[in-house]
């Protein structure tokens, strides 16, 4: 009996405390059910990619896209894996240039944010200009392309993949406000106190704290990185053995756009040339290649990310 | 400091002296090829190296470039002044248009350079395509690209699966002698007989609308969709058409009219594959429909010598190409595939040799098309071209390089083929305003938006997916409220001023 009471005194306790942060059923069945479809929508695009990347060039031939195909292959996945030394080589590609890539920016990145935090830097009010400046005006397409190719030299490199999306004022700001609302300058100055010089106080003390900003900047640059394709279409000439994953699959594509478009124009050239095109389940295949690892990069980032949204909201 | 900038400085130093080590070598042309299909390409610029080394005093390095980069790469070496692109593709139809371009001064003007290299490449070139070349460029009249030999007049066909009018106890007269406006019992028994799934009709719309009103593509107009039709004479392409030499709003004509409501009549009644009429999915439908030779009549631009290619021998059935019209020479075949040297090009010269010897000498056109005997090809016992599995690692699009008709003959092909290919466009009739070209720079705000509009309309209309009696009244209002007035009226002065020379 007296095992009873208690328990349901300590329930009683537990709703009393949690009224106020707690909606009422019918409200919460909305909530998760909206939660629920926005979900949906996320997801269904991915899942309709993979089952048609896994239908058979037959029945798409007969009805299209569809969730559930006349009949079922994988003869796009044995094709990717014929595409051999091209597809791996653009797969390396991706990841050098992600990995590489999120590295530096993230370093760049935190290097220039934390003296713009820093209230005791003199020429911080002209960095921040200097940066925020670029975020609103750009230098225009055509004159960054010539600057890059011809002054940078960022022509059939790596590093014409890789510089040009190094640093984002965007990504600043946020590191920026992210130590405003996280780092006290006390600690900053208890740490100058104990003898601590810049580098040490910058790299013991405050990067530690800094973990869940850096994860956003780092999941957002390596979205950046993995997901882009317009610098090897600007930079990338004769090297194609550069070309990263993306761009693979957007010159198949183009192509198949180009030959669409201009068909009447190149006559019997474009209705050979479309011959040799891949299929539809290829592609899709190509986009679950590309899609799977970074879905997997997701969780780990998740963690800290939700930390990131959450950490310094409730300041004044 | 001074330590780090002078180690720097003797870095520098070796490297500059590396760089003039080097300049002894011969000097590197580049040339950029579009639509290629080519992930080794060692064996075969090993050969031409070492066959133009003298010959033409360069190294050639290619970058092969495909149908998707084709409009925006040359373009980016152009307009960037990169020098790293000697030579690049242009046409009256790509991103860098030839006629736009020479006026701009991208490219090289070669009158001299022929005048000086060009005795073998004029006599391998008929003149018709020098003069078609020859433009108001940015140094003058003159030309301004080396202009390839290839298929260089146009020509829409009927593509019909014969194996199966056959076997609906038809004969190709039949579908001649009915016309575009009387095919229809002929797709209803293909209806009855294939089933209910079965689009005897295999159209490409816009081409369809060409070959049926018997229009023209002016080049110059909007490239994504038409908006102008000069029509021709079907009987003599080489006589006015019933309008004379007159510019037309293509979309308010009665034989536009007539067209699209025959179109509508054949889709509504199911001849037609719906997924023809949306952009997205419209030519991977067709090329599938092709593929498996699921259609009864089709529309092709046809090149001599189609029909023994081979994706139409794949397609397993006999195939005829009916043509509507004769071929006939217009801007947009005879300045339909060329290569002009980059005004930014540091090796001019040799690059204009490099262009003369490929399209004046059999032995470099033939390695750089149909790659090395030996490893891409093999001659049999009639000297025609067998090509080998290697040929899937090394095949570049045959007509954007030049002079297609000093190449070999192929198996497939048959002897004597390039011959009869080089005769039947050698011989090819002009039309009354061959070598017109609008130049939509003073309009180019209104055809954009027209283009826009057009987008919208034209291709369900022309699939007949829409009714015209709604939908097409509703069009033309929209083109004229989009400046359609002013568009037409610019590329009617140019018109007139061009025959007034």
């Amino acid at each position: 009996m007296s095992n009873f009471s208690a328990r349901t005194g300590k329930r009683r306790i537990r709703a009393g405390s949690f009224s106020l942060n707690r909606f009422s059923p019918g409200t919460e069945t909305v909530f998760h059910l909206v939660l629920a479809l926005f979900s949906l929508i996320c997801i269904i695009p991915f899942v309709f990619v993979i089952i048609i990347s896994f239908s058979s060039e037959e029945s798409i031939r007969q009805i299209g896209y569809s969730f559930t195909p006349l009949s079922w292959g994988t003869e796009a996945y044995a094709y990717t894996f014929q595409l051999g030394d091209a597809l791996w080589r653009s797969y390396f590609n991706s990841f050098l240039i992600t990995i590489i890539g999120t590295a530096l920016s993230v370093t760049i990145t935190v290097l220039y944010a934390y003296p713009l935090f820093r209230k005791d830097y003199r020429f911080r009010g002209f960095f921040n200009f200097l940066s925020f400046f670029t975020m609103i005006f750009g230098g225009g397409l055509v004159p960054t392309f010539v600057i890059c190719k011809s002054v940078l030299g960022l022509n059939d490199n790596y590093a014409a993949l890789i510089v040009p999306m190094l640093f984002s004022p965007f990504n600043v700001i946020i590191m920026r406000t992210f130590l405003r609302t996280t780092v006290p300058m006390e600690l900053i100055e208890s740490a100058t106190i104990d003898g601590s010089g810049e580098y040490r106080t910058l790299f013991r003390i405050v990067l530690p704290i800094m973990k869940p900003g850096i994860a956003t900047i780092a999941l957002l640059v390596a979205l950046g990185y993995w997901n882009e394709w317009f610098l090897s279409l600007l930079y990338l000439n004769k090297n194609m053995n550069i070309m990263p994953l993306q761009y693979l699959l957007m010159r198949m594509q183009r192509n198949a756009d180009f030959l669409a478009k201009n068909s009447s124009m190149l006559g019997a050239d474009a209705t050979k040339a479309a011959a040799t095109l891949p299929s539809q389940t290829l592609k899709m295949a190509l986009v679950v290649f590309i899609v799977i690892p970074i879905a997997c990069a997701y969780p780990f980032f998740q963690r800290y990310v939700i930390a990131g949204l959450t950490v310094g909201s409730v300041k004044g | 400091m001074k330590k780090f900038l002078s180690l720097i400085l003797a870095l520098a130093m070796i490297l500059s002296v590396c760089g003039l080590a080097q300049a002894d070598e011969l000097p590197v042309i580049t040339i950029m090829f579009h639509g290629s299909n080519v992930t080794d390409d060692t064996a075969v610029l090993e050969k031409v190296n070492e066959y133009i080394a003298d010959k033409v005093g360069a190294k050639l390095e290619v970058i092969w470039g495909t149908w998707g980069d084709f409009d925006e790469k040359a373009v980016d070496a152009l307009v960037s002044s990169d020098a790293g692109v000697d030579m690049v593709f242009t046409c009256s139809w790509s991103a860098d248009e030839y006629n736009s371009f020479a006026r701009k001064g991208y490219f090289v003007k070669l009158d001299e350079l022929i005048e000086q290299y060009g005795a073998e490449l004029k006599a391998a070139i008929p003149e018709s395509l020098m003069q078609a070349a020859t433009i108001e460029g940015a140094d003058g009249k003159g030309i301004y690209a080396v202009n390839g030999f290839k298929d260089t007049a146009t020509q829409n066909t009927w593509d019909i699966n014969v194996t199966l009018l056959n076997e609906l106890g038809y004969t190709v007269d039949d579908v001649k002698n009915l016309g575009f406006f009387g095919w229809n019992e002929i797709f209803a028994k293909a209806k009855e007989v294939k089933g209910d799934s079965f689009y005897p009709f295999l159209v490409e719309p816009m081409v369809a609308e060409r070959m049926v009103t018997n229009s023209i593509i002016v080049a110059g107009d909007s490239g994504s969709v038409n908006l102008l039709s000069l029509y021709l004479n079907p009987d003599d392409v080489s006589a006015e058409g019933t309008y004379g030499s007159t510019l037309l709003n293509k979309f308010a004509t009665p034989e536009y009219k007539a067209f699209v409501d025959q179109m509508h009549k054949y889709y509504e009644a199911g001849y037609i594959d719906p997924a023809l009429s949306v952009a997205e999915t419209s030519n991977d439908a067709r090329t599938n429909h092709q593929k498996e030779a699921s259609y009864l009549i089709g529309t092709q631009s046809y090149a001599y010598g189609y029909e023994y290619s081979a994706d139409v021998l794949a397609r397993g059935v006999e195939v005829t190409f009916l043509p509507c019209t004769e071929a006939y020479v217009d801007a947009t075949a005879s300045q339909g595939a060329m290569v002009a040297i980059n005004s930014a090009s540091e090796h001019p010269v040799e690059s204009f040799k490099f262009l003369a010897l490929l399209n004046s000498d059999p032995t470099l056109m033939t390695l750089l098309n149909y790659g090395v005997e030996g490893i891409h090809y093999n001659l049999n016992d009639e000297g025609l071209v067998v090509f080998t599995e290697a040929r899937a690692s090394y095949s570049p699009w045959t007509n954007g390089m030049g002079n297609v008709t000093i190449l070999p003959d192929t198996e497939t092909e048959g002897k004597g083929f390039r011959e009869a290919f080089r005769a039947y466009y050698a011989g090819a009739k002009s039309i009354p305003v061959p070598s017109f070209v609008f130049d939509n720079s003073a309009v180019s705000s209104q055809m954009a938006s027209l283009a826009n509009v057009a987008a919208q309309y034209a291709l369900a209309l022309d699939c007949g997916a829409v009714d015209p009696e709604t939908e097409l009244p509703k069009f033309i209002d929209a083109l004229n409220a989009a400046g359609m007035e002013a568009y037409l009226a610019e590329a009617n002065a140019q018109l007139a001023a061009y025959l007034g020379k």
